[in-house]
């Protein structure tokens, strides 16, 4: 049992990244981790391959950051993640722009500071529930 | 501003931040995923740290609309399959998650 799980990438590692993306409600069943560990163990030695390739055509020996990002857009995952990335992108703009708010409001008066906390921690959860709606839609046409 | 894409872009962001996933074991699966992959850069686990991380944010998602579709709180590994099946990019974890599926059953 120890050797398979240090094939793969660490469960708790990858539950964590799993709950950063979800609502706090959410839960995770521990086999549903298990097969997001599988896959993006899998996720890497696919990638790797690919870039292995692109290493030995070229007759280089040294698999290196940019064959990877090379490998990464090749297979496709670029076009895929932008739309999910900018959303993810836009709630930390959001974030970082209440920690900004934060940090100068603290500087003047600490009683308002709580209350721009509050009412702005609801807006970035909105943020990212409104493109998983429409995300939906694009599901349901498999099946 | 757009510059290269959100995966392949990663080195060139420089905003690979602190790593949630074991440099040494991504190395580990990398050198395991075949005959002709001997030597790796420094710098290859560090971007598959930020890689993975985006995988599995964006499968997460992906499965996470399966099971509210299902009006269900819990994520399954049935909803994880279900992503992978309704997504063309993850057809390479097709033959993993239908043995996962046999395995339980």
């Amino acid at each position: 049992m120890v050797d398979e799980q240090e094939r793969l990438l660490p469960i708790a590692n990858v539950g964590r990244i799993m709950k950063q993306i979800l609502p706090p409600s959410a839960k995770v069943s521990k086999e549903a981790k298990q097969t997001m560990q599988e896959c993006a163990t899998e996720f890497i030695s696919f990638v790797t391959g690919e870039a292995s390739d692109k290493c030995r055509k070229e007759n280089r020996k040294t698999v290196n950051g940019d064959d990877i990002c090379w490998a990464l857009g090749a297979l496709g995952f670029d076009n895929h993640a932008d739309a999910i990335v900018r959303y993810l992108h836009k709630f930390r703009v959001a974030e970082r722009d209440k920690a900004a708010q934060n940090k100068a409001s603290c500087s003047r008066n600490s009683q308002d500071k709580e209350e721009e906390e509050s009412s702005q921690d609801q807006q970035p959860h909105q943020q990212a529930d409104v493109p998983s709606n429409s995300k939906l839609q694009v599901l349901e046409f498999s099946h | 501003m757009r510059q290269a894409g959100s995966y392949s872009g990663i080195l060139m962001s420089g905003k690979t931040g602190p790593h949630l996933l074991p440099l040494a074991r991504i190395k580990k699966i990398m050198k395991k995923s075949g005959d002709g992959v001997k030597m790796i850069s420094g710098e290859s686990p560090i971007v598959f740290s930020k890689a993975c991380e985006m995988f599995i944010g964006e499968l997460t998602q992906r499965s996470w609309m399966v099971t509210m579709q299902g009006k269900r709180r819990t994520l399954n590994k049935e909803d994880v399959a279900s992503a992978v099946m309704a997504t063309d990019l993850f057809d390479f974890l097709l033959n993993l998650v239908s043995e996962d599926t046999f395995k339980s059953s």
